[in-house]
């Protein structure tokens, strides 16, 4: 829906609150958003670029003690590289993929194998074996696409085994003898490569300068900066979304399978640059390291961190390799042999185990995660008393004025015709016509099982109708998946409200706005002057919205903290950031008390005010009498009755259809 | 016919092992990563017992598979009950049991030393000629008692109300807990079930290849295989799953090397999942909103 560009008119317009009056942030509160941005992102990207140059200056001389230092930090980079993607898959989109550690020897052998074999120029070769994990990954991804939880793991582990597998026998790479190796290559080290006349060394020889830890912290750092970027755009939001729900993330817009697939590729072409560092920094590659164990320590890097937090895979990582290096792991192990047994002992492997175990046990959020609970948990603990006292829809913050412009209701805004559903046998919904006018509320009544939500799902998308036509504003929508009929200007909220639990109420209103399905990933990444405004006007909108709804005093709680009806009001938020031409509500007022049900009434009366077209499917037929223009009562999936809603209260069918027939036995189904 | 036959009696070592992942996926949802090491560890338990001259062979194998399902039961009630609890999203336990499978490999190697053992419990030499293939009655053994076993579980899900508390439990273990059916207890017997067949297989197979700490390791990506190919909610999928497994690996690597064998197998994991992600024997369940 072109909306988006419509705003600024409307807003110039200046006809008080009208439909979308997303006013453009030209106030001081837009400026201040794009400045506090600007200021952050900056210091953010000045510490990673400082932290990253001061952990390569005890390397600086080329100093023999240096060398283990920087073999060490460069152990670090690859590790976070390889950890901040899967991050993205793992922590984000919550796909577990346990194939990581396959990107990474592909990443690493590919570009070896190019430069050494293939003789390509090495930066070409680096290139080339990125866009090799690239083009996996998108395979991959494309096999998985219907998976989740385990049968996803498992395909991605078989994966990074079929690689171990190749690598460790395929005779071009030298099986045990490790890549390069004497016999093919006469050499067992890589050549160092050379950029614009620099020759980057590695840390290896005592007297040098390995000069290769510039560009590999440099791109340490760089690729953190982006994902942080990255995750805290739209698109980041939209990953969130899939994680939480993939028919939830559709209906923000976004489509779900390309959105999968880029982020399955872009976390194999980390994975992938983790190799390349590896390399670049020890040029020479064994393949009994890339093994299992391998692709699990860059999860437990993840999860030991934080999945899902944007510092989480950083420190893990470090915090991982460091373990494993270092002495600790094995003055453990010694202590166990000198006290307990020297046969019942735990080594390395095994201690990682235990670490792994006791961070699910102790730290499900990781180290930044848990950290991040603690200092947030405190800020908030007032607020939420605040929240817990005042209940929920119960009135709307901003009064609101009827739009001056008459709504033009000639045309149709949705139109059904013949629409069916059958799934198997049962026919859920049969040749049902339905014409929703501009600015009309529509309610769908009938008892429980008359197909009321299945015709609600047909609308959205989630089901493809078995016949039947489906048009908005003239378009046609018949047989669309979500994401397009969301994009068209449909706006949805569900049974049960689908939220992201753990993000605070702004971040949910924010994820309903059209950029997260549409926020290209290379805007997201490098974040242009354009994103930052545009984050701006989101956040001064969303403010607005929840000031509409009545969540502006608990704007930052999360929403899992909310009482239900403010749940309710917070979903009804989020799809009006969609911008949408028509909502379709589905049982809003369900498990709501009286008092909310009310509000709910007038927050509905004043969207309709404002021009939105709705959807109603509802039981309560107070709700119904009150906001409905038109009410059609479905039973047993067809049509029963159609009309304002004391017409069809009073039809005599409808009665039938919800008390039972005269001389059955009265079985209670309304409200 | 070679490849086929040798490929079907192979396909039963998996199968056995497959039908662990079966059992455990059917009542908890959850699959143990550390199959590998239950296999280890129900071949050494055995091997501890060897030296023990009143212990009929039978007795030393029933102590591995009670040790591998005592091991198993514990697992399952304390390091993968507790990281299910978050909803059908929820993979946490997937983590701790790869977490367990690195400890329990570690202890292992530590207590035995890495390299493998001579095991001569139940051990059943000589070849048998089957339409004109030498088969080892050792591998013959494993693949009949997968049949059997397999035949077995199907019969007792059937037949007895057990295999309705084992589908109500994988249901909704909430509401089977209200009808007085105890999940954690469930749970518990399946891993008790799955780890000792576990156990079975690997005192069976380290009467071959000798008990080492990482036996087990080469078996479990195939045996997850083919229960993913046969489809991890069907009893019948190992049987079918390994059948296809053994003899395409089987004829791959007869046709064009070891190394095709098992890309083979895994290449056919990934085609089964894409066209039918539930597995060949496995029913698709629609999400409803």
């Amino acid at each position: 829906m072109s909306t988006i560009e419509h705003e600024p008119v409307t807003a110039d317009a200046g006809d008080g609150p009208g439909r979308h009056a997303g006013r453009s942030p030209s106030g001081g509160e837009g400026r201040r958003h794009v400045r506090n941005a600007i200021r952050r992102d900056l210091v953010f990207a000045g510490l990673a670029i400082l932290i990253a140059v001061v952990a390569i200056l005890p390397g600086r001389s080329g100093e023999g003690t240096s060398i283990s230092t920087m073999q060490l930090i460069a152990s670090m980079s690859a590790m976070i590289v390889a950890a901040v993607g899967l991050n993205l898959l793992v922590g984000y989109t919550r796909l577990v993929s346990l194939g990581q550690g396959g990107f990474y020897a592909l990443g690493a052998y590919g570009s070896a194998y190019l430069a050494l074999d293939k003789g390509w120029n090495p930066v070409l070769a680096i290139v080339g074996a990125l866009t090799f994990c690239a083009v996996v990954g998108a395979v991959a991804a494309m096999a998985t696409m219907r998976m989740r939880g385990p049968q996803f793991s498992v395909i991605t582990l078989i994966l990074a085994v079929l690689i171990e597998r190749i690598l460790n026998e395929g005779n071009a790479f030298g099986r045990l003898a490790g890549y390069p190796n004497f016999a093919q290559h006469d050499t067992t080290v890589m050549k160092p490569m050379t950029v614009f006349g620099v020759e980057l060394l590695p840390p290896m020889i005592a007297g040098e300068v390995a000069t290769v830890m510039v560009p590999i912290v440099i791109i340490t750092a760089i690729v953190v900066i982006l994902s942080r970027n990255i995750a805290r755009s739209p698109w980041g939001a939209s990953l969130s979304a899939i994680g939480e729900s993939e028919m939830l993330a559709s209906h923000l817009g976004v489509d779900v399978v390309r959105r999968k697939v880029a982020v399955f590729v872009l976390a194999s072409v980390l994975g992938g640059l983790g190799g390349v560092i590896a390399v670049q920094a020890f040029g020479h590659l064994q393949p009994e390291t890339f093994d299992i164990f391998l692709t699990i320590t860059i999860v437990l890097a993840v999860v030991f961190g934080g999945s899902g937090t944007i510092l989480g895979p950083v420190v893990g990582a470090i915090a991982i390799v460091w373990l494993e290096q270092s002495d600790a792991l094995n003055s453990v192990s010694q202590w166990q042999q000198d006290t307990l047994s020297d046969a019942w002992f735990l080594s390395s492997h095994g201690l990682l185990g235990v670490l792994f175990i006791l961070t699910l046990f102790l730290m499900p959020r990781g180290i930044v995660g848990s950290i991040g609970r603690l200092i947030t948990a405190r800020l908030r603990a007032r607020e939420i008393d605040a929240a817990d006292a005042s209940g929920g829809l119960e009135h709307t913050d901003e009064e609101l004025v009827p739009t001056a412009e008459p709504v033009d209701t000639t045309g149709a805004l949705l139109a059904l015709t013949g629409m069916s559903k059958n799934f198997g046998g049962l026919q859920a919904v049969a040749e049902m016509d339905l014409v929703v006018a501009p600015g009309q509320v529509h309610a769908i009544i009938g008892p429980n099982g008359a197909g009321k939500s299945t015709l609600a799902n047909l609308v959205t998308g989630v089901y493809k109708p078995s016949a039947g036509t489906a048009t908005l504003a003239g378009r046609d929508i018949t047989g669309q998946p979500p994401h397009k009929v969301v994009r068209a200007g449909v706006g949805r909220t569900f049974q049960t409200p689908q939220l992201f639990h753990d993000a605070t109420v702004r971040d949910n209103v924010l994820a309903g706005f059209p950029d997260t399905g549409r926020t290209p990933l290379w805007s997201a990444a490098l974040k242009t002057p354009g994103r930052y405004r545009r984050d701006a006007e989101m956040r001064v909108e969303a403010d607005r919205l929840m000031a509409l709804v009545g969540l502006s005093d608990v704007a930052d709680l999360r929403a899992s903290e909310l009482p239900y009806g403010k749940q309710r009001a917070l979903e009804i938020a989020r799809a009006l950031a969609g911008q949408p031409e028509l909502i379709v509500l589905d049982e809003p007022a369900a498990g709501l008390i009286a008092t909310e049900t009310a509000g709910l009434g007038d927050l509905l009366l004043s969207l309709r005010a404002q021009g939105y077209a709705m959807v109603v499917v509802e039981h309560h037929m107070d709700l119904v009498s009150r906001v409905a223009d038109v009410v059609t009562c479905m039973d047993q999936g067809r049509l029963l009755a159609r009309g304002t809603a004391a017409e069809v209260l009073a039809d005599e069918r409808v009665v039938a259809a919800y008390l039972g027939k005269p001389h059955e036995t009265g079985t209670e189904g309304g409200h | 016919m070679e490849p086929v036959i040798i490929g079907l009696v192979l396909g039963g070592l998996y199968a056995l092992l497959a039908q662990s992942f079966v059992l455990t996926f059917i009542t908890t949802r959850t699959l143990n990563f550390a199959l590998g090491e239950f296999v280890a560890l129900g071949a050494f338990a055995t091997l501890a017992v060897a030296s023990w001259g009143w212990l009929p062979d039978v007795g030393k194998v029933v102590v591995g598979v009670l040790v591998a399902g005592v091991v198993g039961a514990f697992v399952h009630r304390f390091l993968i009950l507790p990281f299910t609890t978050q909803g059908e999203h929820d993979v946490r336990w997937l983590l701790s049991s790869v977490a367990v499978s690195f400890v329990l490999l570690d202890l292992i190697t530590n207590v035995e030393g890495p390299s493998p053992q001579r095991s001569d419990t139940a051990r059943v030499s000589g070849t048998v000629d089957l339409f004109g293939t030498g088969v080892s009655k050792q591998q013959l053994l494993l693949a009949t008692l997968a049949v059997v076993i397999s035949l077995l579980l199907i019969l007792v899900t059937k037949r007895t109300p057990m295999g309705l508390v084992m589908r109500a439990v994988s249901q909704d273990p909430e509401t089977a807990s209200l009808m007085g059916v105890s999940p954690r207890r469930v749970g518990m017997g399946a891993y008790a079930a799955a780890m000792g067949l576990a156990g079975l297989a690997g005192v069976l197979y380290a009467a071959t290849v000798g008990a080492s700490p990482v036996m087990g390791e080469p078996l479990l990506v195939a045996s997850i295989a083919v229960a993913i190919v046969g489809g991890l909610g069907s009893l019948w999928g190992p049987l079918l799953g390994g059948a296809l497994y053994g003899v395409l690996s089987q004829f791959a690597s007869y046709q064009w090397g070891t190394i095709w064998g098992e890309t083979a197998g895994l290449l056919l994991v990934i085609a089964v999942l894409v066209w039918k992600p539930e597995g060949l024997l496995g029913r698709r369940t629609e999400v409803k909103l």
